[in-house]
């Protein structure tokens, strides 16, 4: 069992380079960290199951044995939690038959009870168990077909299958989001260790002993956490699945987009996953500096909105703005692209334009893994761009004849706002979804939602983002944000890349940048006063 | 390589006239074989005769039944991975048998689109699915009823399978009763 505080020191750019040997050549290798993640820095793939690199390491599973010289000659040891140390000796199965062996023995042993599912399971093809089979597995079955495979979970989940084989806990309900399938657990604990020291509410435990082991809840309890779908990427194997993907799409008929969750500050990154048109589930991709691998409940979540409720696309038509104040009001969603048109067409209003930003909502604490608790996800960039909080065009709202929001439900964030903003005479709204604002408005434009778009955003640690176009669009006629209200400014702006280059224009901190030099993972802004 | 060298034409061939007098003689041979001895000719004449066919041949496909008359497909989605011609559609959903994890929900192959290759029998990993069902000839009205469906697919005779035990497990077969009793339901 994993004890706390053994978190896995990862390597950075900054990590001291020391030589070992490894099968007899000398490499350079990071030397603050072990000895997995080591051999992954000069492309030596270890197979391994209990191990994660944003986990506490357990070194329970023994898939991830290598061999090392010692006093008393070669031994094997878990690269997992070996730290690396100069001028050691490390033989990988690419020189030693016996580093070989023991991997391909764990591995058999890790198959021998687990069920033959992999056609109607849900991890499949994207399963460490099957990954590991291939590298060093693909034993000769020994198994004795009159013995079949034994069931080891909860003793209550047992039933007899329709070919008299003793299965069992093949659905068993951890909460309101998890299932659990106890036949193709392989007791790593990552689950357990992910509840305990990231989202720090132990709510599932290993019960039983050797290899009796399963997962449960406390009696009368359930899985029930903001962070609980992430246990379901942390399981290597198919034992923790999603209810709202489960049986939803094969995983290989998914195409990816790496992308950034616009539903808080912190911008968690994501990938989403899509076929056929519509997005099925949303991953959390992994950065370091950002969200690591976790993924709130919400941002994972939302996605079944993003087409709910839309605005259709229409022809667009210059529209005049009178001769009263102008309040140009950006919602949190809002792209670094679509701020720079926002400031575009300010500019061609001249002065009775002013440009706010934010959102009405509530701004919570931050809860340490994949959140920052503020829903205006670019603050940071309306900051770097000079746009002023809403609250000030709340105070000042007898002022103005126009609100122009984009992607901002300000009647539908705050009820007592909606009053006051209700004495605007005219107002115009740019926003993906037929909501409130779009209801109250004189004239309510449909554009794309930020999981169609191309874009970037500054998150709360003042990095740059990307975000990439989904080709979800449930209206292909539907612009970007930025492309509509450059029409409207009158200047024109045909692709992200464009409206990018007006960015790197207006913030000083953006000069030099391009979506090329921008890693997949943000850069960090030096010249930011967020 | 091959090489066949032709026999160079001697002079009465070259003279064409009496070689298309000999292939005008083959012709009416063989008209006046189907006239008078028509039974002797190896052709048939489709659709009045049918061809023999034989149940390894790849024709319309089945889908396999359980005891209780369940697909045994499991939407795995194998088939529909093998299939050259992208042409199964396959959705799943959560079976209503505890002891059974994912069942079809969706299940058409467009045989317009397909090319009877049976990549898709072979990947089945439950041998849920089979195109022993002889039927060759595909006729509709529309380019939809090209499209099989499950209750088309699942829509078969066990009486028509004699000598297959696995057809026989189905709904009307003589395994059924004992198959059902394995099953775990009784049979009254
Ligand atoms: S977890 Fe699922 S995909 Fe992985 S080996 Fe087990 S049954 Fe197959
Ligand atoms: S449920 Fe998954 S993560 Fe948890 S112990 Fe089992 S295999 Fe590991
Ligand atoms: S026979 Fe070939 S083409 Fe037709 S459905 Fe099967 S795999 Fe596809
Ligand atoms: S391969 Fe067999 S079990 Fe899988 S979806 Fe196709 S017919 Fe069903
Ligand atoms: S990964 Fe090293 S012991 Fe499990």
């Amino acid at each position: 069992m994993s004890n706390y505080y053994n978190m896995p020191k990862l390597p950075t750019e900054a990590s001291p380079k020391v030589e070992i040997f490894v099968d007899d050549k000398a490499v350079m290798v990071p030397g603050d960290t072990n000895l997995l993640e080591a051999l992954k820095a000069v492309g030596i793939e270890t197979p391994h199951v209990c191990y994660h690199p944003y986990l506490p390491v357990s070194g329970n599973c023994r898939q991830c044995l290598v061999e090392q010289e010692g006093p008393r000659g070669r031994m094997l040891v878990i690269s997992c939690y070996t730290p690396v140390t100069p001028g050691m000796k490390i033989y990988t199965p690419a020189s030693s038959a016996r580093v070989k062996n023991a991997r391909k023995a764990t591995q058999e042993f890790m198959l021998v009870n687990h069920p033959l599912d992999c056609p109607i399971c849900d991890k499949a093809g994207e399963c460490t168990l099957q990954e590991n089979y291939m590298e060093c597995g693909q034993n000769e079955s020994r198994l004795r077909p009159e013995y079949g495979k034994n069931y080891h979970g909860n003793p209550a989940h047992q039933f007899v299958d329709a070919k008299g084989q003793v299965r069992g806990g093949k659905h068993v309900d951890l909460g309101p989001r998890v299932l659990l399938d106890e036949e193709r657990c392989v007791q790593c604990d990552r689950c357990v260790r992910f509840m305990r020291s990231i989202a720090g509410s132990e709510q599932l435990q290993l019960a039983g002993r050797a290899d009796h082991t399963y997962i449960t809840t406390f009696p009368g309890e359930k899985l029930d956490h903001e962070y609980d779908l992430c246990v379901t990427d942390v399981c290597p194997v198919g034992a923790m699945t999603a209810k709202y993907f489960r049986f939803q799409k094969r995983v290989w008929l998914l195409s990816h987009t790496p992308t950034v969750s616009m539903d808080d500050s912190l911008g968690a990154n994501i990938w989403l996953d899509h076929a056929d048109g519509r997005i099925y589930r949303v991953m959390p991709r992994c950065n370091p500096e950002v969200n690591r691998s976790w993924l709130s409940n919400t941002s994972r979540l939302a996605f079944q909105e993003f087409d709910k409720n839309r605005l259709p696309s229409m022809e667009l038509h210059k529209v005049t703005f009178g001769n009263g104040k102008i309040a140009i009001v950006a919602g949190g969603t809002c792209t670094m692209e679509d701020l720079a048109a926002m400031k575009m067409l300010k500019e061609s209003l001249g002065d009775r334009a002013e440009l706010f930003g934010g959102s009405l909502l509530k701004v919570t604490a931050p809860d340490g893994i994949a959140k920052s608790g503020d829903p205006c996800a670019n603050r940071a960039g309306m900051k770097l761009m000079g746009f002023a909080d809403v609250s000030e065009l709340l105070k000042r709202a007898s002022e103005f004849e126009t609100l122009f929001t984009v992607n901002a439900n300000l009647f539908g964030e705050d009820a007592n706002a909606a009053k006051v903003l209700e004495k605007i005479n005219t107002r115009v709204a740019l926003t993906p979804f037929d909501d409130e604002t779009a209801k109250k408005a004189s004239i309510a434009i449909g554009v794309r939602h930020w999981s169609e778009v191309q874009g970037t955003m500054v998150n709360s640690l003042n990095i740059v983002q990307k975000l990439s176009a989904c080709p979800v669009c449930p209206d292909e006629g539907l612009k970007a944000p930025y492309a509509v209200v450059a029409f409207l400014a009158g200047e024109k702006l045909e692709s992200a890349a464009d409206a990018f280059k007006k960015v790197t224009e207006y913030v000083p901190a953006f000069a030099g940048l391009s979506y090329d030099t921008i890693k997949s993972t943000g850069k960090l802004l030096e010249g930011g006063n967020a | 390589m091959r090489v066949i060298k032709q026999r160079p034409m001697n002079w009465i061939e070259r003279l064409y006239i009496f070689e298309a007098i000999r292939g005008l003689w083959t012709t009416l041979k063989h008209a006046a074989r189907g006239l008078f001895r028509y039974e002797t000719l190896p052709t048939i004449s489709y659709p009045e005769g049918q061809p023999e066919i034989r149940n390894t041949y790849r024709a319309k496909h089945r889908l396999m039944l359980r005891p209780d008359g369940t697909p045994r497909c499991v939407a795995c989605g194998m088939c529909a991975a093998a299939c050259p011609a992208h042409c199964i559609f396959i959705e799943a959903t959560q079976s209503d048998d505890p002891r059974i994890e994912k069942r079809v929900m969706r299940f058409d192959i467009d045989h317009l689109t397909c090319v009877f290759c049976g990549l898709c029998v072979e990947a089945c990993p439950v041998d849920a699915l089979r195109m022993d069902t002889k039927v060759i000839s595909f006729e509709h009205r529309t380019r939809e009823e090209f499209v099989s469906h499950l209750f088309d697919l699942t829509n078969w005779d066990p009486k028509d399978y004699p000598n297959d035990p696995q057809s026989q497990v189905a709904p009307g077969g003589t395994k059924n009763a004992e198959a059902l009793k394995v099953w775990g339901m009784e049979v009254k």
